[in-house]
């Protein structure tokens, strides 16, 4: 009978624990999420990497730091390929000047935010996150074919609207 | 008592037959349980593995904060505002872009960049560079020390830059003061003050940022005394002297001030931290800067301010025109405490009375208490830090400008930042609640060419072009002579609300504003930074008088900020309104009533550049007439350069 007691208790206290801790780094994600305005895109991008489930508020900011550089990487592919076939030269002094727009983000903008969050100076975090969701913006309004959506537009949006949730988690941390 | 495994049968024996009978009934409710269990822990793993890989539909969708998920679409033209955590001017000068120039967007070209940089404005010779540190004075020179990022035009690597000038203004670069090369300070030589002792000595206490990424204090000394450059510093080798006290987070933790005397001979310092979201400023007391006593108290808190960095903490005097030295205290003496705030990027002040007994202070207004109240500037200006300069008795402020175009310029041009022209500070004895901030006597030493307007009228809905010459490096001291009778002709309204910040700019017409000046503007004003007064009557018959900067068209690029700063600037009765403006380039600094309101602007024309760049009076206003006088200096570069055969 006592056996079947710790059995029970021993139960118990493994599903309690096992409720209340996945529980909990799930409510993180949600709650942060919250203060951001991409509800979804931010719990998204956040629960496809398996570092949120460990991760504080500082780890969830690196997460969507390094998910908006791989989507700038890849927006950037996607305009140099264009840029090899294009005729068009206003499109093509656009597209260059993407080149420009995304460099900044890789190169710069995010080693930055990642820097900042890392060494626990989240402003210059924010200032950061907050330029690469203007060089994307800046990037798709120099398509002269408006109001129509340029050639990379979902990849623009991708970058801008991470941006905005990076600036927002960033600014947790302030 | 239960069977180990209660599934074998038990053997039956003639002294057993109860246990036997119990057996026997037994088996089946413990075979139940422990299926029951199983089957239990199997179905958690099974939901915990559906609950990290699974799709995530479970998770609650709603309507965030902002309005319904399905309406922020990503439209070209519109301003998107992401969470903004600050008042409306925006978090920090990299603040959302209000899109909608006429150019594509990367018109920047070598000229225009390349004229953006100042020609009498602290700035190193390129890369990054943030908050002032260390100001003094010492055996003719001063010092100014600034955080810098020497391999590129962003944050990051900071270390101390250096250089010195005997009037403010030329300054020579000397070799970096101090580096990342201790574990205390591998993550960042972060910001630091000087302190002058008894016998003429300098200590700096600085922050560190740890290996581990914990905000740490440091001593560090000059290497020679007798070398009044002060080329070489050195590092107190048992660093830190200082560390996160219990209770505060390792990240809270920064920005030493100048030290100040006790009434019982101590040396005393602040520093700025934060609990939740209450900004405080700790205190300790110190006889050799190496063994510290935290006090109880706190110097004072403010409720939810956030993070209070770079705090200042002076003494100023109600009666005299003099800068005070950082330890006076006593009969008509105010104390100023300043802090930048984290949580808006913005410097703000606040008078008040300082007890030396138990290391306190009390603002004089508390509903414009320290970080909710006045500003040092309402443009672009951060991490400010004043000194008390014994060589001409005055305390003077330096203010870090960062830029507000986009980085990809930034890194295209190769630098990023510069200094305010440094300002001396006083205590505004005609209104007993404002600051006077005023650029040092020496800036006067660059003018060249005058030139002077006297009586120009400006007639409601008018622009005045002034015939200077070249407008890019000026100086200019306007007079405004309102009609009185226009002014009490004006009816009130019971609108109150106008604020710089969220109204229409110089295009919107008021009855009484708006009128002042455009600098950096093209002939045709296709480009143009109107800096300018705004009067508002209420329906009491109230005046008042609000200074502002427009920004909105002070450039046909799209990705530099446009937005409008200023605030209200208390004007007594008979004074006339005035302004003083240092445009130097990309910069504008621009001085309301003698320094009580002052805005410092980031400024990146297209067209209004170089020799196109022109100044214009201009009276917006739709009821009143205005007569300005003024006066118009050319300004000479200050060649500020590295210091010769070092």
């Amino acid at each position: 009978m006592t056996k079947i007691i710790s059995l029970f208790i021993l139960e118990a206290v493994f599903c309690f624990t096992f409720f209340t801790v996945s529980y909990s780094d799930i409510n993180l994600i949600q709650t942060t999420c919250k203060k951001t305005p991409f509800y979804d895109l931010c719990v998204l991008t956040l629960k496809s990497d398996p570092r949120s489930s460990t991760a504080d508020v500082s780890g969830l900011a690196r997460i969507v730091a390094d998910s908006v550089k791989a989507k700038a990487i890849a927006t950037l592919n996607q305009i140099s390929a264009l840029l090899k076939s294009v005729k068009d030269p206003t499109l093509e002094k656009a597209l260059e000047g993407c080149i420009v727009s995304y460099n900044t983000i890789i190169q710069a903008d995010i080693p930055v935010a990642i820097d900042a969050i890392e060494k626990n100076n989240p402003k210059f975090a924010v200032q950061s996150a907050t330029d690469a969701g203007n060089e994307a913006q800046a990037c798709e309004n120099s398509f002269a074919e408006k109001p129509s959506n340029s050639p990379i537009f979902s990849g623009n949006k991708a970058v801008h609207d991470l941006s905005v949730v990076l600036q927002s988690i960033a600014s947790l941390l302030l | 008592m239960a069977d180990i495994n209660p599934l074998l049968p038990v053997s039956s024996s003639d002294g057993s037959s109860n246990l036997t009978g119990q057996a026997t009934c037994r088996r089946p409710i413990k075979v139940v349980v422990s299926i029951f269990f199983g089957l239990l822990t199997l179905g958690l793993f099974a939901a915990l593995l559906i609950r990290n890989n699974g799709p995530v539909d479970y998770v609650d969708v709603h309507e965030n904060e902002r309005g319904s998920l399905a309406s922020t679409a990503f439209e070209k033209a519109e301003n998107l505002k992401p969470v903004s955590r600050g008042p409306a001017a925006g978090v920090s000068e990299k603040s959302n872009w209000a899109f909608g120039g006429d150019l594509p967007d990367y018109p920047w070209n070598n000229s225009m960049l390349s004229w953006q940089r100042t020609a009498f404005h602290f700035q190193p010779e390129k890369n990054w560079m943030n908050d002032p540190n260390g100001p003094l004075f010492y055996k003719g020179w001063y010092h100014f020390f600034y955080q810098y990022n020497p391999n590129a035009p962003v944050w990051g690597d900071i270390v101390w830059g250096h250089a010195v000038s005997k009037d403010l203004i030329h300054w020579l670069h000397l070799p970096l003061a101090m580096v990342a090369d201790q574990w205390y300070d591998k993550n960042g030589v972060w910001t630091g003050s000087a302190t002058i002792l008894h016998d003429g000595k300098i200590v700096m206490l600085y922050t560190g940022s740890t290996t581990e990424g914990v905000q740490v204090q440091n001593l560090a000394y000059p290497a020679d005394q007798y070398d009044p450059l002060l080329v070489h510093w050195v590092k107190y080798p048992r660093n830190p002297v200082l560390v996160p006290p219990p209770g505060i987070g390792p990240n809270d933790f920064r920005d030493p001030t100048t030290a100040w005397l006790t009434s019982e001979g101590k040396w005393r310092i602040t520093i700025g931290s934060k609990i939740n979201k209450t900004g405080i400023a700790l205190v300790y007391d110190t006889k050799d800067f190496i063994n510290y006593e935290m006090l109880d108290g706190l110097l004072h808190a403010v409720p939810g301010t956030g993070m209070w960095e770079c705090v200042d903490f002076f003494p100023v005097s109600e009666t005299e025109n003099n800068g005070l030295e950082t330890s006076i205290n006593g009969h008509g003496i105010k104390h100023v405490v300043k802090a930048s705030l984290d949580d808006d990027r913005h410097d703000y002040y606040a008078i008040g009375t300082y007890n030396d007994r138990n290391g306190t202070w009390i603002p004089d207004r508390p509903n414009i208490d320290v970080g909710i109240g006045l500003r040092y500037d309402y443009g672009i200006y951060y991490a400010a830090k004043t000194f008390y300069d014994q060589n001409k008795k005055r305390r003077v402020l330096w203010g870090w400008i960062g830029e507000s175009d986009s980085e990809a310029a930034d890194v295209k041009k190769g630098w990023a930042s510069v200094q305010s022209i440094p300002r001396t500070i006083l205590f505004d004895k005609k209104t007993g609640t404002h600051l006077l901030q005023w650029p040092v006597e020496e800036i006067d030493s660059l003018r060249l060419k005058g030139k002077e307007f006297n009586q120009v009228r400006i007639q409601a809905g008018s622009v005045v072009p002034l015939d200077i010459d070249s407008a890019t490096q000026l100086d200019i001291i306007a007079e405004f002579k309102i009609d009185s009778d226009a002014l009490d002709k004006a009816t009130g309204s019971s609108d109150a609300s106008f604020d710089c910040v969220t109204s229409g700019g110089a295009a919107e017409r008021g009855a009484l504003g708006p009128f002042g000046l455009l600098v950096l503007a093209d002939e045709r004003l296709s480009e143009q930074t109107p800096v300018y007064f705004y009067m508002t009557k209420g329906s009491d018959g109230n005046l008042k008088t609000f200074f502002c900067n427009d920004q909105s068209r002070s450039s046909k690029a799209s990705d530099v900020d446009k937005h409008i700063y200023g605030s209200l600037v208390p004007v007594l009765r008979g004074e006339n309104l005035s302004i003083r403006i240092l445009v130097d380039h990309s910069i504008i600094e621009s001085f309301g009533q003698g320094g009580r309101t002052v805005i410092t602007s980031r400024v990146y024309p297209t067209k209004a550049i170089h020799g196109a760049a022109k100044v214009f009076l201009f009276n917006n206003a739709t009821e009143l007439n205005v007569t300005a006088s003024l006066k118009t200096w050319q300004m000479n570069s200050a060649f500020i350069q590295p210091y010769p055969n070092l």
